[in-house]
């Protein structure tokens, strides 16, 4: 089989427990972590691209998601645009905002990015606390309109799930393709050896770029949709914790496997629902964790598993020691 | 207020905070010499030192010239700590791994302060009583003369220690190339623990005296790193007499700024500096660019 | 003469360290051109001013008729210039296949969007590429490796991976850094082959190496740097007999260069 078909055969699984998995929810609360699993799932998707294939690290993904949830919301219901419309116009205002940052940082070390992205989140806070004529302040926008399309409304629990999971599965999969494909060979290369990159005619720093504002496309939209569910945001959401949460979702699962990812957003998301005691030490344990398992296990669970069972899965063979 | 008042007033202002930008870029530019890592949690040094101060004389009551001295010694620790328990330790020698255990690290410890601390504003006392001084116009208080000061001093021990001490030439003897001072029978392992340990000095030293100006909470060398960073990307990343001249040109820039945009945006105005020195001459206003050897 | 490339009174300096001082040498389309020289003489750093990884602080570089020096590294190799590298650099994590794969980027074009939406061109050019680079693998000997990680293969075979990934394109001219370097004799014969089998092809080759025997082998033309000057250019045999190369290599200025007693005196 080859991995094409690997990867299709595990969408196909994936594709299929999403479909079955509202029969075995007794309890819609259930449903609920499961759409902001969904959510996760694609701005870590996006996250992964830019951490696997440029190599760069985001400290700022949370500051896209918010830009997504706080434009996609002030436009529908400020200015009283169609939901999905106002979801593009962020995206395409994120990607902007991306590429001014991108520019100038990702043709440095990876240093840079990180602390750009990393003011650039507590910039984008400040600015959703201080315009408060807009943003509602510290205690965020609220009323906003759900998403419709072809006559539904994806306001409940049981509705949106479907259109979530439809676009983090879509995501995957667009992800995937990226990767199987000459740009993403390229860009794989480029994250071995730039310099070998550049002399089969890879433009470095510009496909470095073009991931990063991919990959804030990726977060907006699902911010954009956090919005349009939840009907309120507040500027707490979108802070540097949740960068560094998503950060570590992809770090778990395995730094730039899509699966890994996918396997990180699953398992973290649902942990503060499953401990109650867990959001008032959720730094300590995130920053635990992430600690440990950076010192411990830096290519994540993928990477333990490939190492540990070094006869299973599609990339049988693994890494150089 | 005259204009010439009003100005005064501002350099006071920016030289006071840029002094202590100067200080938290230093301990980027010492970790970033020995390690070529930047350093995450220098922003939370500079927190531990205030929070340390204050439990000293406060929770300790100990006189303040023996807590000063006490709360620095404990960040240095703390910095020796990360250094030994988180940096050293990993399995991997990749830049952006190391990078991110300082950011784990970091966050580990605001939620570490934030336990302690807990979540509020602790009001720190200044080193001598607070009375209003004027010079050319300008209103300050005595700690504004403490930070300067001390920032003084503690660029010319540390200029000391770096030209006139054994340890402090094998520091720079690592700097300049490890595997060469290796071979000289420097112990390299023991340069970068000592640059983790100044650099958490310098930090905590920066959060004991300028805390009494601003404010203290478990969070507030966050923003302060981050401004330290673009001092030390403004000065050319990874010299130290860019450090010391990043920080106080942004320190300056920021209080000028503040005559013009409003005060409630002031933290932008770095990042934007940050972003178009990297756009504009990414080896900084005193680096220059280099060309990479193959 | 035809030339694919031209080198005029280039200079680079490292602070202090002159690595080329005013060289100028050529090389003729289709044929196979060597730079030799002691350590430091240049050599490496004449590539890499060569294939855009350094801007020389003098002189130019012509490829094909138009000005190299100056465009980066992707718009050279764009413009048909592909090289090697002396310390390995392979694409330790992809696949024997898609090293060679990615040796196809210059001369392929399609784009973000095409690939995530799996476009019919985009499509037809990925098919278009993995049979072209089936058949680089065949022909330098790597086909039934396809499927490895490149990081995995014995040292030889990744000279082999980077060679296939430079020529795999096409290209007018192939840069090679020290292509025998580390190999041992047997492999080094068979890499003399395969860069005949290349010249045979129709591409340029200039590559820079220590080994006479093999340089003697290939090469239609020689240049000889010594402390960032040339001193020498012409052919294998007039190379052999010029005076102060003999000079050079024997005078026990240098450390002795592998091989080269014997080509000296063949």
């Amino acid at each position: 089989m080859s991995r094409g078909q690997v990867f299709y055969l595990q969408m196909g699984c994936l594709g299929l427990a999403v479909l079955l998995a509202p029969l075995f929810m007794s309890n819609p609360y259930y449903l609920n972590v499961l759409n902001v699993v969904a959510l996760n799932v694609i701005a870590v998707t996006g996250l992964n691209l830019l951490i696997g294939f440029a190599g760069a690290v985001s400290l700022g993904h949370a500051a896209f998601i918010g830009l997504g949830a706080y434009l996609s919301g002030m436009l529908s219901s400020i200015w009283g645009w169609p939901p999905l419309a106002a979801a593009l116009a962020a995206a395409v205002l994120a990607a902007l905002v991306a590429l001014v940052i991108g520019l100038p940082t990702l043709r440095l070390e990876g240093n840079y990015l990180v602390m750009a992205t990393l003011g650039f989140n507590l910039i984008v806070g400040i600015i959703m606390l201080q315009a408060d004529q807009y943003t509602g302040g510290p205690s965020g926008l609220s009323g906003i309109e759900p998403v419709r399309l072809l006559g539904m409304t994806f306001s409940d629990d049981q509705s949106f799930y479907w259109l979530a999971w439809a676009v983090a599965l879509l995501g995957l999969a667009l992800a995937r393709n990226l990767a199987a494909s000459r740009v993403g060979r390229g860009l794989r290369a480029l994250h071995d050896s730039p310099l070998a990159a550049a002399a089969v005619g890879v433009p470095t720093a510009n496909y470095k770029v073009r991931v990063f504002v991919l990959s804030a496309v990726y977060a907006s939209i699902s911010g954009s949709l956090y919005a349009h569910y939840f009907g309120i945001i507040t500027p707490r959401t979108f802070d540097i914790f949740r960068s560094v949460e998503l950060v570590t979702m992809c770090l778990v699962g395995g730094m730039g496997s899509l699966w890994g990812g996918f396997i990180g957003a699953a398992f973290l998301t649902p942990l503060p629902q499953a401990l109650h005691v867990f959001d008032q030490y959720k730094d300590v344990f995130y920053g635990g964790l992430l600690m440990v398992l950076l010192i411990r296990e830096p290519e994540g669970l993928v990477g333990a598993w490939r190492r540990l069972r070094p006869r299973f899965g599609p990339k049988a063979t693994g890494r150089p020691a | 207020m005259t204009g010439g008042e009003q100005l005064a007033q501002y350099l006071m202002s920016g030289l006071t905070t840029g002094s202590i930008y100067a200080l938290v870029a230093l301990g980027f530019c010492l970790i970033h010499k020995a390690t070529h890592i930047v350093n995450f949690a220098q922003g939370d040094f500079l927190s531990l030192g205030g929070l340390m101060m204050y439990s000293l004389l406060h929770w300790a009551g100990l006189p303040a010239p023996l807590a000063f001295v006490l709360a620095v010694a404990a960040v240095a620790l703390v910095g020796a700590a990360l250094e030994r328990l988180a940096i050293r330790p990993a399995k991997s020698r990749d830049a952006m791994v190391l990078i991110f255990i300082t950011v784990a690290a970091s966050m580990f410890m605001r939620g570490i302060f934030k336990e302690v601390w807990g979540k509020q504003a602790l009001a720190m006392p200044p080193l001598s009583p607070d009375v209003a001084l004027k010079f050319l116009g300008a209103t300050f208080t005595p700690q504004n003369l403490w930070v300067l000061g001390i920032t003084l001093a503690a660029i010319a021990l540390l200029s000391f220690f770096f030209r006139a001490t054994l340890t402090g030439k094998a520091m720079r003897a690592v700097a300049a190339n490890p595997r060469a001072a290796a071979l000289m029978g420097i112990d390299t392992d023991r340069m970068v623990l000592y640059s983790f340990a100044l650099a958490g000095a310098l930090g905590g030293l920066a959060g004991v005296i300028i805390t009494p100006i601003t404010t203290l909470n478990y969070q507030v060398g966050v923003m302060m790193g981050l401004k330290g960073f673009a001092s030390a990307v403004l000065g050319g990343y990874g010299s130290f007499t860019g450090a010391i001249a990043g920080g106080l040109a942004l320190g300056l820039l920021e209080s000028l700024a503040t005559g013009v945009v409003s005060s409630a945006y002031k933290d932008l105005i770095a990042f934007v500096i940050l972003l178009a020195v990297l756009f504009v001459r990414p080896g900084g206003l005193l680096g220059r660019a280099q060309q990479v050897r193959v | 003469m035809d030339d694919i490339l031209a080198v005029e009174n280039l200079s680079l300096s490292f602070g202090g360290l002159q690595a080329l001082d005013g060289v100028s040498f050529s090389a003729p389309r289709g044929l196979v051109t060597a730079i030799i020289g002691p350590n430091g003489a240049g050599k490496t750093s004449a590539i890499n001013c060569m294939s855009g990884v350094y801007r020389p602080q003098g002189g130019r570089v012509m490829l094909d008729g138009r000005q190299a020096s100056g465009a980066p590294q992707h718009v050279l190799a764009r413009r048909g210039l592909t090289r090697t590298f002396q310390n390995l650099q392979v694409f330790a994590n992809l696949s024997v296949l898609e090293n060679v794969m990615v040796g196809l980027h210059a001369v392929t074009k399609s784009g973000f969007l095409g690939a995530m939406f799996r476009l019919p061109g985009h499509r037809a050019e990925e098919r278009a590429i993995r049979e072209r680079a089936l058949e680089m693998l065949d022909f330098i000997g790597l086909a039934e490796l396809s499927g490895q990680p490149a990081g995995q293969l014995s040292y030889g075979d990744r000279k082999r991976v980077e060679l296939a990934r430079a020529l795999v394109g096409r290209p007018k001219l192939v840069l090679l850094d020290e292509p025998v370097a580390g190999l041992n004799p047997a492999e080094t014969e068979e890499m003399g082959s395969i860069l005949l089998k290349v010249r045979g092809t129709g591409v340029s080759l200039l590559l820079v190496e220590h080994d006479m025997a093999l340089v003697m082998r290939v090469s239609d033309k020689v240049v000889v740097l010594h402390f960032g000057r040339k001193i020498a250019e012409g052919t294998p045999h007039e190379i052999q007999n010029h005076p102060e190369v003999i000079a050079t290599y024997l005078g026990g200025r240098e450390e002795p260069i592998n091989g080269v007693a014997e080509a000296a005196h063949a």
